[in-house]
């Protein structure tokens, strides 16, 4: 089934249109997919994704995320439940400094019945591995930490869609690894992972790969269609993977390896392949 | 390094911690009134033996409790000299030109510090022992009558929690903002005021701009997660008072009231 689904979208954030953040995106996303949203700055990544949840109003063209037309004003706040989001900077995603206080906001905001919430908050501390930090204050934790609560505080309403947009961005290694644990193990539960980055890295294990250059998505795709495309990745102004840079860097000196690597695994599988053959 | 701001909420299950906030807050006030009517030895008497008493029943430490007092020792050193040599009272000792030493200048000079001093405390004992979230729902409770004159107690509420918390994240961000203006060559520590003066204003306007973006990005962030202004949202839940806190509150009562019966 498609989830969200977008037809010749275009948006301008000046009020005499003189200049476009999206130009004609369409855009399909199917239930369950893990989606990764990739572009380098300013493509109009967050723009988009930001409609996904009516967070900026449509101005031209169509969407539907969920079956509902996101128009239609009524059925806004019952879109924003299906459809979660996590931003870039932890510390501006909090509004209390108790941490199940903070995921309790939402489920307050849909006037969840008081004697539900413990329970509610806690299963969604437990999804994130927060268990026991119920009573802390958000300052007090890690990048990661911060990050996986903020979720925790999107999981309680529990959505369909959850989007990160770069929420990993701002963490070191650690945290985007803890980060990124959990968006395995969302997706593994049937939920549909939308995520922005303009990491290629991240890309690398996803279903589906959008490309988006100047407002527009250049192409969309499977990560070995997209990521070892080198012109392709080239107009996106983004770097290649490391596997697949070493790739292109061998070929040019002469050595030919069977298939394009993506991963370090398969570049090592490949580099062996070649070995025995010689 | 980092400056934390003091007051912090100290976990603990001693009696000023299980007070319903409620309760503590009306407290607070009505010891307020207290120091602020004493005004003979024995009513100073009667309100230091009452903090001295809340700072056992808090169980914290006394450094932390008094530690605000401390940040602020050079502003209240001012007060005093100010009290001291602008207070046109009788007995002067000295004068230079506009400045007159007088008993009762000094004297003046003690009794707004005292009192600073003692509501300072009370303040601290009030935000040590009470988790943020439960003063907020606490005012919240507090300011329902405003209600009735059309003020929006709820969303009040909500920005006093937003801030709240936003607290040590700016801090933080002013203490990095002033390194990196230090490492530029701005004199925060220069001996002469103007220099000094000078130096802050750099400072100030990124604060503000940041302040500006992040406040835009959480308003972003609240709306995601379903936040509608003038909305129907769960109740906090009402804790009802208990014996303990009406206790707390007649004990604080009876002593606002001898207070002022001394006074008179
Ligand atoms: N609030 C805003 N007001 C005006 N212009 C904006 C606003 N937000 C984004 N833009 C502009 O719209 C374009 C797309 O920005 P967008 O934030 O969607 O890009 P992005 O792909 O998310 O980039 P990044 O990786 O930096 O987050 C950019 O040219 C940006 O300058
Ligand atoms: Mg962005």
């Amino acid at each position: 089934m498609v989830l969200v689904e977008g037809k010749n979208i275009s948006f301008s954030y000046d009020f005499d249109d003189s200049s476009f953040a999206l130009q004609g995106v369409d855009i399909a996303i199917e239930q369950g997919e893990f989606v990764v949203i990739l572009g380098c700055n300013g493509s109009g990544k967050s723009t988009l994704v930001k409609h996904f949840n009516a967070l900026l109003r449509l101005q031209h063209g169509e969407l539907r995320v969920a079956q509902i037309d996101v128009k239609n004003e009524e059925e806004i706040w019952l879109l924003r439940r299906l459809c979660g989001m996590v931003f870039q900077n932890p510390d501006n995603q909090f509004v209390s400094s108790v941490v199940e206080e903070d995921i309790a906001f939402g489920l307050e905001n849909y006037e969840t019945p008081r004697r539900e919430i413990p329970e509610r908050v806690q299963s969604a501390l437990a999804l994130v591995e927060m268990g026991g930090y119920e009573k802390r204050a958000p300052n007090t934790l890690s990048g990661g930490q911060k990050q996986r609560v903020a979720l925790a505080g999107v999981l309680a309403l529990e959505p369909e869609i959850i989007i990160f947009d770069e929420a990993t961005a701002m963490l070191d290694p650690g945290g985007r690894q803890e980060v990124a644990k959990i968006m395995r193990k969302l997706h593994r539960a049937g939920k549909t992972i939308i995520a922005i980055t303009h990491y290629v890295e991240e890309a690398v294990a996803a279903d589906k790969v959008i490309l988006m250059a100047q407002g527009r998505v250049l192409a969309s795709g499977s990560p070995k269609a997209i990521l070892t495309d080198l012109d392709l990745m080239k107009e996106a102004g983004m770097l290649l993977p490391l596997p697949v840079r070493l790739y292109y860097d061998l070929r040019q000196a002469g050595v030919h390896l069977n298939h394009c690597p993506l991963t370090d695994e398969e570049l090592v599988e490949e580099i062996c392949q070649l070995r025995s053959k010689s | 390094m980092k400056t934390l701001p003091t007051g912090q909420y100290i976990p603990g299950d001693s009696f000023l911690h299980q007070l319903e906030a409620r309760a503590k807050i009306s407290c607070l006030f009505l010891l307020i009134a207290a120091v602020l009517g004493a005004s003979s030895f024995w009513g100073y008497a009667l309100v230091l033996a009452t903090i001295s008493t809340l700072l056992l029943l808090s169980g914290l430490p006394i450094r932390g409790a008094v530690a605000p007092v401390r940040r602020i020792s050079w502003f209240l050193l001012i007060i005093l000299l100010m009290n001291a040599l602008f207070f046109e009272g009788e007995a002067v000792l000295a004068s230079w030109g506009i400045f007159h030493l007088s008993r009762g200048g000094i004297e003046q000079g003690f009794r707004v510090v005292g009192n600073l001093v003692l509501i300072l405390i009370l303040g601290n004992l009030l935000t040590m022992t009470t988790l943020p979230t439960q003063v907020t729902t606490a005012l919240e409770s507090l300011i329902k009558p405003l209600k009735l004159i059309g003020v929006p107690t709820e969303e009040v509420a909500i920005i006093i929690s937003v801030a709240i918390q936003f607290i040590p994240t700016l801090l933080e961000e002013t203490e990095l903002i002033k390194m990196t203006q230090i490492a530029r060559g701005a004199r925060f520590e220069s001996k002469k005021l103007s220099e000094r003066a000078a130096s802050f204003l750099p400072l100030v306007v990124p604060i503000f701009i940041s302040s500006f973006r992040r406040a835009e990005e959480l308003s972003l962030a609240m709306e995601a997660r379903g936040y509608r202004k003038a909305r129907n949202r769960t109740k906090p839940k009402k804790a009802p008072l208990a014996p303990a806190d009406y206790t707390a509150l007649i004990v604080c009562a009876l002593i606002c009231l001898i207070q002022l019966l001394w006074r008179g």
